[in-house]
């Protein structure tokens, strides 16, 4: 159960504890409030070196832990590495939690594997540390059309291990995995102007899905992996339409003369948010994927909302908001509305199969950094494996 | 003497250009029909997934193309032009647009992109915005009466943003801007099915330096001529 140790405490394990019990997440609520590091878990890691080290101590901070001296810590985490990863987690108490050993695969992988275990363990959900994320890389270089050149990436989700995946030397760009597939749908420049492709990782087939004139952009597969959401411009003006995965049967959902961008799915496949500059300002707005009119999303009266993505427990939208300038600030509302809450900076969210974390682009300067946020603790933890600019992530669910 | 001879060509060049603007400057602005949006309805409740699952293990291989050959673009000159610092114009802003559709079909395929022709006429934006100013309603006039003149010349304008948005939003904005400039071309007797439009987005800086005169030059529309006969042209 909850113990409150002094008043500030126990009003903060109040109120995130009626938050929590609200999603149904009562008992990781009881585990995260009672910490004293503003929500952080604080463990102390012992015994590993190397890769192994920083790969175990990264992968729980994005998960929402803090590394601390072995008399401040929740838990201990202790072990070795060298043909296997061993680890014994031990709780305050020091009753074992987990004592496991990963022989197999790389000594990443294996650190990946117990990392994922103890964040099962002290959060009772599933870990992040296996999955993988694309996203736009671009190496600072113009070619000959005077075009920043971008490139679709595929790594694990802490950026180790990257893959390119297109090599056409043009703007490639707004990657989005369709869910439950080995299969990246992406905008590219290739054939002279903007067309949306499948590309199938495992064969290395690409398929042209989407080539018309004017924009073909913001490709977002439905959760159940059969429907495309788009921006075409086609119709003289950006606005979402949706067809089948491979293009066919396509449908026109909105008819503004604004701009409409950035579609996300619903996770039952239904529902659709995108961004639109209807009526002044951009605002969310919600539409039924099989047609009718749109809806404004509540999101407390705030302005410039761009680029939301919908949690894949359906709970949440993340959003951007435009505040004006450069800086852009990272938000999550309800998804059935209400009024959004501040939980980074940064821009283009994409959330991870967890609903808990998100990858988001940090600008520093003229670089784009790819950076993991802990929507929870509100912490983010820059991806330091890449150089040059990213953008665009997106999670594989 | 080489310097006397450029200069006369562009003071010729110029003159041109705005003889060509002035004749079609009586033009008047269509007003275009807009479809009312009809009202709300009740979206559908969402449910919980499973969780996530990491992705098998195993390496991401191929890069083939299969089932698509894009084919390579040809080369054209790089065009940076000289941008132009803008003053804070406040005219024409937010003027309703309607929705002319785009060409179906193929569009200019096989023809060589001509950069050049068109190049002195590359329209700026105001911040976050995409109708086309008075001032820049000169250059839209002068091209207008080139495709006139050349009917069977293809048109596609290029929309390109300043950073200071999301990736997401410059490119419907970048879009937007290329659609605005493409309309002005139509309401001045341009055949819709002679122009189309892409988006850059913020891909295409023509000066990448972060101040305001760079983000002024990045807000633009640039004009890429496809003209029917490469050879015939210049």
């Amino acid at each position: 159960m909850i113990r409150f140790t002094n008043c500030r405490q126990g009003f903060m394990a109040a109120l995130v504890a009626v938050v929590f019990t609200c999603h149904g997440w009562a008992q990781e609520a009881s585990i995260v409030i009672e910490d004293k590091v503003a929500g952080l878990v604080p463990i102390h890691i012992s015994g590993y070196t190397g890769e192994v080290d920083q790969t175990l101590k990264f992968d729980l901070e994005v998960a929402g832990f803090v590394l601390v001296a072995p008399d401040k810590a929740r838990y201990t985490l202790t072990g070795k590495n060298g043909t296997q990863v061993e680890g014994t987690l031990a709780d305050s108490a020091r009753r074992a939690v987990l004592a496991r050993s990963y022989p197999g695969g790389t000594p990443r992988a294996q650190a990946h594997s117990l990392s994922d275990d103890v964040v099962q363990a002290v959060t009772g959900r599933p870990g992040i540390a296996r999955t993988k994320l694309a996203f736009k890389h671009e190496t600072g270089k113009r070619n000959q059309h005077n075009e920043m050149v971008s490139e679709i990436f595929v790594a694990d989700y802490d950026g180790a291990n990257a893959f390119q995946l297109t090599q056409d030397g043009t703007v490639s760009r707004s990657p989005a995995w369709q869910p439950g597939h080995r299969t990246l749908f992406y905008t590219s420049f290739r054939p002279g102007r903007p067309c949306i492709f499948s590309h199938d990782l495992a064969t290395g087939a690409r398929s042209p899905i989407s080539n018309f004139n004017g924009m073909n952009d913001g490709a977002a597969i439905s959760p159940d992996g059969t429907k495309i959401a788009m921006v075409l411009s086609k119709g003289g003006s950006p606005d979402i339409w949706v067809g089948n995965v491979d293009g066919s049967g396509l449908r026109q959902l909105t008819s503004t003369r604004e701009a409409e961008s950035s579609p996300t799915w619903s996770p039952d496949s239904r529902t659709l948010c995108f961004s639109s500059s209807e009526g002044g300002g951009t605002r969310l707005q919600l539409i039924s994927a099989s047609g009718g009119s749109m809806r404004p999303l509540n999101i407390g009266g705030l302005r410039g909302a761009t680029e939301p993505d919908w949690s894949p427990d359906g709970k949440w939208i993340a959003f951007t908001r435009m505040g004006g300038g450069k800086n852009f600030e990272i938000y999550r509302v309800d998804a059935a509305g209400g009024v959004a809450e501040q939980i980074g900076e940064g821009e283009d969210p994409s959330w991870a199969p967890n609903s808990r974390t998100l990858a988001v682009i940090r600008r520093q300067g003229n670089v784009r950094k790819l950076s993991l946020l802990d929507a929870f603790t509100k912490q983010p933890k820059d991806v330091r494996t890449i150089s040059g600019s990213c953008g665009q992530p997106s999670w594989a669910k | 003497m080489q310097y006397s001879m450029k200069r006369l060509l562009q003071v010729g060049l110029l003159g041109l250009l705005a003889a060509l603007a002035m004749s079609s400057a009586g033009c008047k602005t269509r007003p275009k029909n807009v479809t009312a949006l009809p009202g709300s309805e009740a979206r559908a409740g969402g449910t919980d997934l499973p969780a996530g699952k990491p992705l098998p293990s195993g390496g991401n291989t191929g890069n083939g193309f299969a089932g698509t050959s894009p084919g390579a673009r040809p080369y054209n000159p790089n065009n940076t032009g000289p941008g132009v610092d803008l003053p804070p114009a406040t005219d024409g802003i937010d003027k309703p647009i309607g929705n002319t559709p785009l060409p179906a079909g193929g569009f200019g395929e096989g023809r060589t992109e001509d950069r050049e022709t068109l190049k002195a006429n590359v329209v700026y934006f105001e911040y976050d915005k995409s109708a086309v100013k008075k001032s820049e309603q000169i250059k839209v006039a002068a091209v207008a009466e080139y495709l006139k003149s050349h009917p069977d010349a293809l048109l596609t304008v290029e929309g390109n943003c300043d950073e200071r948005g999301t990736e997401g939003y410059n490119l419907a904005l970048g879009e937007r801007r290329a659609l605005a400039v493409r309309e002005a071309l139509l309401n001045l007797g341009v055949p819709a099915a002679s122009v189309s439009t892409v988006s850059f987005g913020e891909a295409r800086p023509a000066d990448p330096a972060q101040t305001d005169a760079a983000y002024a030059k990045n807000r633009r529309a640039e004009f890429v001529l496809l003209p029917a006969n490469a050879a015939a042209v210049r």
